[in-house]
């Protein structure tokens, strides 16, 4: 398993706070990644270190080929039109595939002398992503691209997104605050909150592995065995538990699977709970 | 990047190249119709500085008031436009934009991308103050007015000054939208410190060199008008100079009005009695010393910012 | 040629919602032999999904020996699920449907059912997976 992006003690610090402390996560190649946490998690400024644009207090990141970045609010010029912004990948990048990008925009149906500032929301993130992937990166890093755009953009862009995927060997890396948003897309989760990684992991192995319990309020301090508490709670005369961990045997505890979003929540719930993979299996 | 630089900052280049051209028009067609005025109505003998001529000088003074408003706010108006147009958005808009995340993730260099936009905007501005310098310095002489040196706002527009003064501006703008990361308030920084900077230059500028002094015996007036006059005072007969003009020796009673015959027969009279007038003053061959040490000063000004934007921008805070 | 659709409140997979899809079509006859399945690239153009849910669907499906994909040309179906199958299907529904009226009988409801129906199904594919 070839790796995309993997950073190691990574730390920033801004005057007095922490921003990140300790991050250690690899992203594995050909991953669709979603960094999900509250805002003020601390994912942009990971996905900052992550691409160059900030240097990290303390801890190493590194990312073996060529990365792109989509920067929260889809930013262009918005006095270049649609062309311009190409001749300014063209321009600025060593690798630039102009045939692709402006085939991409004429298929999408942008015309390419229009003022950026003239397009719809949609179209303009529809033009940021050409400008990232006609560099042709092995890494695509999206910061919140789907805030913003109504409904039906957020699904065309996001559809466009995966059909990029389909037909060529890249690695995304997508952040967002809303879980629902990166649900069908996604493969490989990672929880940051309050400038920790709580959780780094393959999907459907994370959903394999949890299970959300309920039984009576009684049992609540003793989990069965073989798992681990992630978050408890009780009301009145019922424990509901999300754990982590093998079978549930105990005949009075009721199991079922948990969604992403569940999931997520009760790790964000739970700041000092957390599921990392072994350093040594991520190196593997 | 030479692409991007002049796709980003066309509006001001353009824009700075109208108002020069627009500058060197109005000078042209005002030197042309001078050169005529002045061979319509000259006296014989002028222009010169016979006092027939003082009215041909004071008809064209009237005749090109305006002109000379432009002028007189130049020295103070072009840099804070310069700072406030080419320095305060390179980065600043960058910031408020947030397309120095996208700028800054290519292929290029921050390094590469903000050596190019200083090195080449910078060369055009110093490039755009030298011009204006050449235009004003073939301008001037066409009404004999030969104050290069002594008229303060003149002298900071020929020689190498306004060079200097606009590469100053456009570097403060540039470092002062790196640290408010927004283009109006650093638009304001900039017109508040080319103020400040005016001013503290004019005031520094008589400690460019130690004044030459003069001892007149009789008139107070240095024989060449475009001196600059530090200081002066009256020394007595034993060759004493006085910190206030002596009570009692003359009659001084005041003017009225614009005349200044008492202050007139004041001077005759105390030069009668044998007191002389010492005067501390910088000959105009010092123009080009005093150029070269205001350029020097404003361009070491220029580094300091431009290394300040520079650090500023390489440590990155996102 | 199959079309896919999503249900996002079922709680089911998306992988395993598109497998269980080509069997339903292939058990109704709307998918035979030879019929080639949707690219990955046509079903992520249609329901904005990962391709990688797409091919993981499609290698569950080549397990089981229903589809087998060729290098180059896509993805075709090898066999259809029918008779014996259909029988056996038939033989489980009368099962449950005597389950179902010994519950009711015993005083459990609808949702009662449904509850403890889903809970051996978890605990049945975990065992599985397992």
């Amino acid at each position: 398993m070839s790796v995309a992006l993997r950073t190691t003690g990574l730390g920033v610090r801004y005057r007095r706070a922490d921003a990140l402390r300790d991050c250690s996560l690899a992203v594995p190649a050909g991953r669709i990644a979603a960094l999900v946490g509250p805002n003020g998690a601390g994912k942009t400024t990971l996905l900052h270190v992550a691409v160059g644009l900030l240097t990290p207090t303390s801890g190493e990141v590194s990312v073996p080929g060529r990365v792109a970045f989509m920067a929260q609010d889809k930013p262009l010029y918005d006095t270049f039109t649609v062309a311009e912004m190409l001749a300014f990948g063209r321009r600025l990048n060593r690798v630039w595939d102009q045939e692709y990008a402006t085939a991409r925009l004429t298929g999408l149906g942008i015309p390419l002398d229009r003022r950026t500032a003239r397009l719809s929301g949609g179209q303009q993130a529809q033009v940021a992503l050409t400008v990232a992937l006609a560099r042709r990166p092995d890494l695509l890093v999206l910061d919140e691209p789907l805030a913003n755009l109504d409904p039906l953009a957020r699904h065309d862009v996001m559809r466009s997104l995966m059909v990029e995927v389909a037909e060529q060997p890249l690695t995304v890396l997508i952040s967002s605050h809303v879980v629902a948003d990166l649900r069908d897309t996604c493969d490989w989760l990672i929880v940051l909150g309050g400038g920790r990684v709580q959780v780094s992991g393959d999907v459907d192995d994370l959903l394999a592995e949890h299970l959300a319990l309920t039984g009576p309020a009684e049992l609540v301090d003793t989990p069965p065995a073989g798992t681990r508490v992630v978050e408890a709670s009780r009301t009145g005369r019922q424990a509901r538990l999300l754990v982590r961990g093998a079978p549930v045997l105990d005949p009075r505890w009721s199991a079922r699977p948990v969604d992403l979003e569940e999931l997520v929540m009760a790790y964000l719930r739970s700041p000092q709970a957390s599921a990392l993979p072994a350093l040594a299996a991520v190196r593997a | 990047m030479i692409w991007l630089t002049w796709r980003q900052h066309r509006a001001q280049i353009l824009a700075t190249a109208v108002l020069l051209t627009a500058l060197g028009l109005l000078l042209l067609g005002s030197a042309v119709e001078a050169k005529l005025y002045i061979a319509e109505h000259a006296p014989p003998g002028c222009p010169g500085s016979a006092p027939a001529c003082w009215d041909l000088a004071r008809a064209l003074a009237d005749r090109y008031d305006a002109v000379y408003t432009v002028f007189g706010w130049m020295p103070i108006v072009a840099p804070a436009l310069i700072g406030a147009f080419w320095g305060a958005p390179l980065l600043g808009r960058e910031y408020e934009r947030g397309t120095h995340k996208l700028a800054w993730t290519q292929s290029v260099s921050v390094r590469r991308w903000l050596a190019v936009k200083l090195a080449v905007l910078g060369a055009l501005v110093a490039a755009a103050g030298l011009t204006l310098a050449a235009m004003v310095s073939l301008w001037r002489p066409v009404f004999h007015q030969e104050d290069f040196f002594g008229n303060p706002g003149v002298f900071n527009m020929v020689g190498v000054a306004p060079a200097a003064w606009w590469l100053y501006a456009f570097m403060l703008g540039t470092a002062a939208g790196t640290l408010l990361r927004r283009t109006l308030p650093a638009m304001a920084l900039v017109v508040a410190v080319i103020t400040l900077t005016t001013l503290t230059l004019y005031k520094s500028s008589d400690h460019y060199a130690e004044p030459e002094r003069i001892v007149l015996s009789d008139t107070t007036v240095l024989s060449d008008a475009d001196s600059r006059r530090v200081s002066d005072a009256w020394v007595d007969p034993a060759g004493r100079e006085l910190a206030a003009p002596p009570s009692g020796v003359c009659p001084h009673p005041p003017d009225v009005g614009r005349g200044d015959r008492n202050q007139r027969a004041y001077e005759r009279c105390m030069f009668g009695k044998g007191y002389r007038f010492a005067v501390y003053f910088h000959p105009p061959s010092r123009f080009w010393r005093f150029q070269w040490t205001e350029a020097a000063l404003l361009t070491a000004a220029s580094v300091a910012f431009a290394g300040l934007a520079v650090r500023r921008t390489l440590r990155r805070g996102v | 040629m199959i079309e896919f659709h999503l249900d996002h409140r079922s709680g089911v997979a998306t992988y395993l919602q598109l497998v269980h899809q080509v069997k339903q079509a292939l058990r109704l006859g709307t998918l035979r032999p030879g019929d080639k399945l949707p690219t990955a690239r046509e079903v992520v153009d249609a329901l904005a999904i990962n391709p990688n849910t797409v091919l993981k669907a499609y290698r569950e499906l080549e397990r089981e020996g229903l589809v087998a994909g060729r290098p180059g040309l896509g993805t075709f179906v090898q066999r259809s699920i029918g008779g014996a199958r259909l029988a056996d299907q038939a033989a489980l529904r009368r099962d449950l449907d005597a389950w179902v009226r010994r519950a009711r009988t015993a005083g459990l409801d609808r949702d009662d059912m449904e509850t403890l129906f889903s809970m051996a199904m978890v605990d049945c594919f975990r065992e599985d997976t397992a």
